[in-house]
């Protein structure tokens, strides 16, 4: 259970973030959307513990993590997938898998994994820097699973795929949401993250501007004008 | 011919001091991200460690143990009173304290021992002839130690949990400590490697030349070219780097004389730094 109150804070003197709240439960999907600078991805640096400045308060399983520092946090069961840079190039798949602390029995877990993302497993030996864009997002999805977090975080895991692998993932997104985990989804497919959410924010400078269940999102005419894009079909 | 392969072999012994020199100023800057100057002082420290600890042990090897430690030490202490307080401010900072670091080593070295040349007692072993080819044995065992030290280097890097974690702090800090990883065991332990490792390129270069204070600054310009040569930040462009330099160097000083074959370094870090700045093995990618 993540819990985020009153979260005020940014790289310098200036807020990005203005004041946020939200929840994200066991079990749940909760998509964060908005415009490019919104403020997204400080969202998600704060919540793993990688913003400079912040105030309010982080909650983890009732814990309050605010103070505790970015690998401390790794260990406490939060996953994170950055938007950009998010394998280790120069390791091999195998080493960025392994090269994860605090996992029991990593080598079993890189074995499920790899039964979970058979494209990387092919590649098991060769450099994280020889990936596809595609397979990359696979291979930080499994690295962020490897600690068999209670929360992760995705900072949009389907921004470089095609079509049919955006789909792969959101399944994969969905699946991992009913093993138990809380999934705080920063996506710029809104309508299609929403879909497999159970609720959602959409943040505008910095706040959430709007938010609430999913499907009562999605069927919302402002927030579908003015944040989720024109509707189209399939 | 024969004086050709002379100079060739005696130019890659020198290139293995160099590129050991250029291994830990490169394992510095990937993981810490600065160039440290103090690399040569280190080194210098390693070699009067080593002649202390031999003229108190009676052992060349437990010597050269003693200036080893005496490196990692150092390189430790230097880290937890200097560079750890500065590693949030630019490089820069870091670069100007390790110039300090380094004239405070040479000043100590100075004081302690004088500036009077020392060497090492070892046997005088005649050179024996190979297809008419004079080889000095001590330059084979110089070699071979050399190489023992980055095989070691290279097997704590890639074959260790520790090693595995220094390279992904070296790739990506942030995703490093996102995945768990505590910055504080790889900065001791590439402290502790960066030190030995000049260490032993300091005794090796002490043994095989001679030791005063201002030994192993002499040496820096080498070892920067060697890591930059090679791509800064990758460890085995280092040390080929610092073979290309010590054989460039040997075989330079039939025609520039002994004194300026020193310089063959400094053009060779313009060349690069003018013609291929990332270096022989460099990646592409700009710097972070
Ligand atoms: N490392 C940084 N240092 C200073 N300012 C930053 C940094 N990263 C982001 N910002 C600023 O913070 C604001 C919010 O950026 P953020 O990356 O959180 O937006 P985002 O909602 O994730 O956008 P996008 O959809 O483009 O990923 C922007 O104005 C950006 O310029
Ligand atoms: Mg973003």
């Amino acid at each position: 259970m993540l819990v985020i109150e009153n979260l005020v804070g940014g790289y310098g003197e200036t807020d990005i973030l203005t004041g946020i709240d939200l929840t994200v439960a066991p079990g749940e999907i909760l998509t964060v959307a908005g415009t490019n600078g919104a403020g997204k991805s400080t969202l998600a640096k704060a919540v793993v513990g990688l913003l400079p400045r912040m105030s309010g308060r982080i909650l983890l399983n009732e814990q309050d993590i605010t103070r505790v520092p970015v690998e401390q946090r790794a260990l406490s069961g939060i996953g994170y997938v950055p938007q950009v840079a998010n394998v280790f190039g120069s390791l091999t798949i195998t080493e960025n898998l392994e090269v994860v602390e605090g996992v029991k029995n990593p080598r079993q877990r890189i074995a499920e994994l790899f039964e979970l993302f058979p494209a990387i497993a092919e590649r098991r030996r060769g450099r994280a820097s020889s990936l596809s864009g595609g397979e990359r997002q696979q291979l930080a999805f499994a690295r962020a699973l490897m600690t068999r977090p209670g929360v992760i975080v995705l900072d949009e895991p389907t921004a470089a795929l095609s079509p049919i692998m955006a789909d792969e993932s959101f399944r994969r997104i969905g699946e991992l949401a009913r093993t138990g985990t809380a999934v705080l989804l920063i996506e710029q497919r809104a309508r299609q993250a929403l879909a497999i959410s159970h609720r959602g924010a959409i943040m505008d400078a910095g706040k959430v501007a709007l938010s609430g269940p999913a499907q009562s999102l999605l069927a919302d005419e402002r927030a579908a004008q003015l944040y989720l894009g024109v509707a189209h079909a399939g | 011919m024969t004086s050709f392969v002379e100079l060739l072999l005696s130019g890659i012994t020198s290139g293995l001091i160099i590129g050991l020199a250029g291994l830990s100023v490169t394992l510095v800057f990937g993981i810490a991200r600065f160039s440290n100057a103090a690399t040569g002082d280190t080194m210098t420290l390693g070699a009067y460690g080593a002649l202390m600890g031999t003229s108190l042990t009676g052992s060349l090897l437990a010597g050269g143990l003693i200036g080893l430690a005496a490196g990692a030490l150092s390189a430790i202490l230097a880290y937890v009173l200097v560079f750890r307080p500065l590693q949030n401010r630019s490089p820069i900072s870091s670069l100007l304290a390790s110039i300090g670091v380094a004239f405070f080593i040479r000043a100590v070295l100075g004081v302690v021992f004088g500036h009077d040349q020392m060497v090492f007692q070892m046997d005088l072993v005649r050179p024996f002839r190979l297809h008419g080819v004079r080889i000095q044995p001590n330059d084979l065992k110089f070699a071979g130690v050399a190489i023992l030290t980055l095989a070691l280097v290279f097997v704590v890097l890639h074959l260790t949990p520790i090693g595995r974690r220094m390279r992904a702090v070296a790739d990506n800090p942030l995703l490093a400590r996102v995945s768990g990883i505590a910055p504080r065991p790889v900065m001791f332990t590439l402290w502790a490697i960066a030190g030995a490792v000049a260490a032993v390129a300091g005794i090796l270069l002490g043994m095989k030349t001679v030791v005063s204070p201002e030994s192993g600054w002499d040496m820096l310009l080498p070892a920067f070219a060697a890591a930059v040569l090679g791509g800064i930040g990758h460890p085995v462009g280092a040390v080929l780097a610092g073979v290309i330099i010590g054989v460039a160097q040997e075989l330079a000083t039939p025609f520039v004389g002994f004194t300026y074959k020193i310089a063959i370094s400094f053009l060779v870090l313009l060349l690069v730094l003018l013609v291929r700045p990332r270096g022989l093995f460099g990646k592409i990618e700009g710097v972070r």
